[in-house]
């Protein structure tokens, strides 16, 4: 047998031992075997420095091309057993033990995005009784007494002549009453309605509720509020849809949708295939509620709005069930972490 | 309120698709919810012809007919009591798809092969009206399409409407809109009343004795009338319109109210009981019968029509059962009259009814658009029911209501909207709203007296701007602002509580306020309530004056659904009323509730949750908010377990309590495991960090830290034995803290094993040895003197 043979050979017995070996262990052993310093390729190319010339280049070029060869393929049979990081010190894919972190309540943490927002476009944040009078309730805001305006609203009175706010907007009147324009205020806060309760309403809920009044406010100003609070709440992109309607502390007054952010507009269950969502009432502050807090309408305008804060949330995360944000069920609760 | 799409096309002659104007209508504020299809359920019928009509045997409700069907002579099963032979009728045959999407298919009933259906109004969608069959005129031509031998091709259009357009609540309104819209030309409604020589005022006398509530009232006398069946146009309008027909007498009153808003009323005038009408208010108690049977005890709030002696009528609410029109009248008074609308309000509300007339009185009606009605009322009356109108209107109408003028400015409406409309334009929206405009500079805008709701310039800017279109105006890209905007206190406050109670990993709990009184009674029995005067239900009538309550039905509505490890807080208010005006007290505080076991991992086992958990929290708090430290000074609540019921102290002062729940008031609601609660107000104590906080220089010299451990009578306050090693070792002590507890067989029983860890740190030098091993002497000399403590390890 030729020198060039006997590399032959061993390549090929190299080869059949790299593709039987069932362990690492066995690999390496095969290595150390075929290509160590005592092994026969080893030896055949320490030999070949005593060939005669003409043979000398040839051997030595296959018997070397062999080891690189044999080399290359030990290393990738080695890959398939061993494990690529290196042994852990300890069992790394235990649970860690830092402490259970507690779940704000899904409402704050919507009402502080939503007041997040406004505080970017520099709006401050007032508040006010939950138990309030009918003044500031109605009278101030330009409900007649006995107008139909007041059924809009289902009010639940209380003993002393009191009545649980049905919005937060009396804040506005409120801080009307102690500040000079330029004013610009969100007003945050619990409200109630005397509703049955059912999946879609709750005697209690939150809104809200901003305005901003100086020298030149405009519907304008009021769109583009409006407009900017929308694409960063519910998302860039969103078509939004001013329409007309009433309240009595507001005229013009409008209530805006929002092109639907589960279909895009195309019509689903939750927008009830309209494509659009009711999101929220606004408008310019009535002339009446300026002059009953002494302001003079004629120099300031104002702009404003409410928004709700369940139903955005209900909307936003698709939640079937106004009840869930008062039942405190923490499977509820803990979703929200 | 439903109104008919044929019928505003006609009277704007805008042609819009259904759909179209719906949409149109509520981008101008006249919100239109829904468009209905009228004859979606009739497009299968015909026209068909009972030809026989005979029993089956072995049934009495139902019969044989024969149908014919134009090309068919079908053999139909049919079970209507007013079935009759020679009918034309509507028919649906086999494959007709009626209301409710219900398919009619060939079925046999009692022997006899039925091939389709007779139908009534319901089965075609018409109505709710099941009483019989639809019977149609003789002439009707059998095989015809139904829908288009009726002409019933239409759409509902349903509006709900603000409150304050009361304008619209009828056909002429929304057309006037349209027509606005577009600037079209209302088409009103011509017609040619003739009246008889006799004068009305003959017949009956108007008197107003409360003119405030009635500052009009207008009569007409038809004679010779003859009550039936309205025609079909009249009848399909008013099905159009979501109304039932009821007989031609009353069905002209409801057309002409829908047609341009006015509610009248139609008595007979021989049941009326006299010839004078007089309206006054009701008396206290005195008693009314309405048309729907009802009896109701008045009192002045309600005004009564009378005829002099008792009432006939609730003004502008419903009419009487005794003076209602049946078969067989046929002398008509007929009432058109102006209600205050605040009246209305309180006189339905004290009834309990609602009706047409009610919510359009109530929204204000047009006092001066009474001729109109009256007149189109009688005239209707004259042609479908033969009647013959006395001469002249009885019309008590002493001083009459003038239409307003408003001053408009263009630029003002240009100013308030952000706009830029052309005064031109601006003209031209108003005028086609019927307004009449004049003069240059700020415009003389006079406002008919149908729309009481314009009142200002603003109303005039909102008319422009909802016929125009909020589409008009470009959003604003800036606004004007402060350059910087404050958080408040109480905001940071409430923040950084359920940062850091969020990170003690209690959850956050939020309850709408208002709860049970004998809960509440429960729990507080002194404490105050504030009672709502028409709550919802009886299990929330009144407004929480405590957090404890709600806080543990949060806790037992969790264990009533297995989760039976909880851990939670609350930040909300608590109410108490005051005596005068400005001292309603709305509290802000802070509940913590733990029961059950705290979470476990594979390195720390699970331990029940328990007292410490709480004062753990409330520390962690007293930490970042820089209070100074709770202390727990065991007093009795009413909600607390005597045996752990403590008040929660701040600086001297009691801030709230904190213990164990009674187990007895947990139990009732429902809970059977230990509670751990704590309340406190906090008030006054939201903006301590931010006063408090600042920069100690960093120690230089190095810390001399030295234990100590005591047996001590168990009894002995922990929190005491803390304070008398800092009392001692006074300022060198830089920290004493409690590193271990024992008791148990290796000592004394009834004693306790306490081990402190006492950091000595001098801010002035390094304190030597001896400095410190005298300090720990006269530690440990105060704890022998004071507790009797037993020194270890001396």
């Amino acid at each position: 047998m030729t020198l060039l043979e006997e590399v032959a050979r061993l390549e090929q017995e190299a080869r059949e031992r790299i593709s039987k070996a069932d362990s690492l262990a066995s690999l390496k052993e095969a290595r150390i075997y075929y290509l160590g310093r005592k092994g026969p390729l080893t030896a055949i190319l320490k030999s070949v420095k005593d060939l005669p010339v003409d043979q000398r280049r040839q051997v030595g070029a296959e018997a070397n091309k062999c080891r690189v060869q044999l080399e290359a393929e030990f290393t990738e049979a080695e890959k398939k057993f061993s494990d690529t990081a290196p042994r852990q010190l300890i069992d790394p894919t235990l649970p860690g033990t830092a402490k259970r972190l507690g779940a704000r309540h899904l409402i704050t943490q919507v009402l502080d995005e939503m007041c997040a927002i406004f505080h970017g476009m520099g709006f401050e944040i007032a508040g006010g009784p939950d138990i309030e009078t009918d003044y500031y309730n109605f009278t101030a805001l330009n409900f007649p007494p006995d107008h139909p305006a007041r059924d809009m609203q289902d009010t639940f009175f209380v003993e002393g002549d009191r009545l649980l706010r049905t919005h937060t907007t009396p804040v506005q009147v409120r801080v009307l009453e102690k500040q000079k324009p330029p004013i610009k205020i969100i007003t945050p806060g619990k409200c109630f309605r005397n509703e049955a309760i059912s999946s879609r309403a709750h005697v209690a809920f939150h809104q809200v509720d901003g305005f901003l009044i100086d020298e030149g406010v405009t519907m304008a100003d009021l769109k583009g509020v409006l407009v900017a609070f929308c694409k960063a709440f519910f998302g860039e992109g969103l078509k939004l849809k001013f329409r007309p309607s009433f309240f009595p502390f507001t005229e013009p007054s409008a209530e805006v949708d929002i092109q639907c952010f589960l279909c895009s507009g195309a019509g689903c269950q939750v927008c009830k295939q309209s494509g659009w969502l009711e999101i929220l009432g606004c408008g310019m502050i009535h002339p009446n509620v300026l002059a009953n807090t002494g302001h003079d309408p004629e120099k300031y305008t104002g702009l404003a709005w409410g928004i709700g804060v369940e139903r955005p949330a209900m909307l936003k995360y698709r939640i079937n069930d106004i009840r869930l944000f008062f039942n405190n069920d923490l499977r509820f609760l803990r979703q929200f972490i | 309120m439903k109104l008919s799409y044929q019928w505003l096309k006609e009277l704007s002659g805008v042609d819009w698709p259904p759909e179209e104007m719906g949409d149109r209508l509520t981008l101008a504020g006249t919100a239109c919810e829904y468009v209905t299809p009228t004859a979606e359920y009739m497009r299968d019928a015909i026209v068909g012809h009972v030809l026989e009509l005979g029993p089956i045997e072995g049934a009495d409700k139902i019969k044989k007919a024969i149908v014919d069907t134009g090309a068919d002579k079908l053999e139909i099963v049919c079970g209507a009591p007013n079935v009759a032979a020679g009918q034309k009728v509507a028919f649906a045959g086999v494959g007709a798809k009626l209301v409710d999407d219900f398919v009619i298919r060939k079925v046999r009933i009692r022997g006899v092969e039925s091939s389709g259906m007779i139908c009534s109004e319901r089965e075609l969608g018409m109505s709710d009206d099941h009483s019989g069959i639809i019977v149609l005129d003789d002439d009707a031509p059998v095989g015809a399409k139904l829908v288009d031998y009726l002409d019933y091709d239409d759409y509902i259009l349903t509006f709900e409407l603000t409150p304050n357009r009361g304008d619209s609540m009828s056909a002429i309104g929304v057309a006037r809109d349209l027509v606005a819209l577009t600037s079209k030309k209302l088409r009103r409604p011509q017609f040619e009343l003739i009246e008889t020589s006799t004068p009305a005022s003959g017949s009956v006398k108007v008197t107003i004795e409360n003119l405030e509530d009635c500052p009009r009232y207008a009569a007409r006398i038809i004679r010779n009338v003859r009550v039936g069946r309205s025609p079909w146009w009249l009848r399909k309008r008013l099905l159009a319109c979501g109304m039932r027909p009821i007989s031609n007498i009353v069905d002209i009153t409801n057309f002409v109210m829908l047609e341009c808003g006015h509610p009248l009323h139609a008595f007979d005038l021989d049941r009326f009981g006299s010839d004078e009408v007089v309206v006054r208010s009701a008396r206290d108690g005195e008693k009314f019968t309405t048309l729907d049977g009802q009896e109701h005890t008045l009192d002045p709030q309600v005004l009564l029509i009378t005829n002099g002696k008792e009432g006939v009528a609730a003004g502008g609410v419903m009419g009487g059962l005794d003076s209602e029109v049946e078969d067989d009248t046929t002398s008509i008074l007929l009432e058109a009259a102006y209600f205050n609308p605040s009246m209305i309000r309180k006189s339905r509300r004290k009834l309990g009814i609602v009706t047409e007339s009610s919510s359009r009185f109530e929204k204000g009606t047009d006092p001066n658009g009474i001729e109109y009605a009256i007149n189109r009322a009688a005239f209707l009356m004259q042609e479908l029911c033969g009647g013959e109108v006395e001469k002249g209107i009885v019309d008590c109408y002493p001083s009459r209501i003038e239409k307003k003028v408003i001053d408009f400015r263009p630029e003002r409406c240009n100013k308030v909207l952000g706009s830029n409309y052309t005064t031109e334009r601006m003209k031209q929206i108003l005028s086609d709203l019927e307004l009449t405009v004049e003069g240059d500079g700020p415009l003389k805008v006079t406002v008919p007296t149908f729309r009481p709701d314009l009142e200002k310039e603003i109303d005039l800017i909102e008319e422009v701007v909802r016929i125009e279109g909020f589409d008009s105006i470009d959003d604003a890209v800036h606004t004007i602002g402060p350059l910087y905007t404050r958080i408040r206190p109480e905001d940071v406050f409430a923040d950084d509580t359920r940062a850091v109670l969020t990170g003690c990993g209690f959850d956050e709990m939020l309850d709408h306020g208002l709860t049970h009184s004998k809960l509440a009674a429960l729990f507080n029995p002194d404490l105050p309530q504030v009672k709502i005067l028409n709550p919802v239900s009886e299990e929330l009538d009144i407004m929480r004056n405590s957090l404890i309550p709600t806080a543990l039905v949060a806790v037992g509505h969790n264990i009533a659904h297995r989760v039976v490890d909880v851990c939670l807080f609350e930040l909300g208010k608590v109410f108490f009323a005051g005596q005068a005006n400005d001292d309603w007290r709305e509290e802000e505080r802070l509940v913590l509730a733990v029961t059950g076991n705290s979470p476990q991992n594979w390195r720390e086992k699970a331990r029940p949750y328990d007292f410490y958990d709480l004062t753990g929290a409330l520390e962690r708090l007293a930490e970042h908010f820089r209070w100074p430290q709770f202390s727990y000074k065991p007093e009795k609540a009413p909600f607390l377990d005597e045996k752990l019921s403590c008040r929660l102290m701040l600086d001297r002062r009691g801030v709230g309590w904190i213990g164990r729940v009674d187990d007895e008031k947990a139990r009732r609601l429902g809970i059977k495991q230990p509670v751990m609660i704590a309340e406190l107000s906090v008030d006054g104590l939201i903006d301590t960090r931010a006063k408090a906080l600042g920069f100690e220089p960093l120690a230089v010299y190095p810390a001399a830290p030295r234990d100590i451990a005591i047996v001590v009578d168990d009894r002995v306050p922990a929190g005491d034995i803390i304070e008398s090693v800092k009392k001692a070792a006074g300022e060198l002590a830089e920290t004493v803290e409690i590193f271990d507890l024992y008791t148990g067989s290796q000592i004394e029983k009834g004693k306790k094993s306490i081990a402190l860890s006492i950091i000595y740190r001098s801010q002035t030098g390094s304190l030597s040895n001896d400095q410190v091993d005298e300090m720990q002497k006269k530690v440990a000399a105060d704890l022998e003197k004071n507790f009797n403590a037993e020194i270890r390890d001396k």
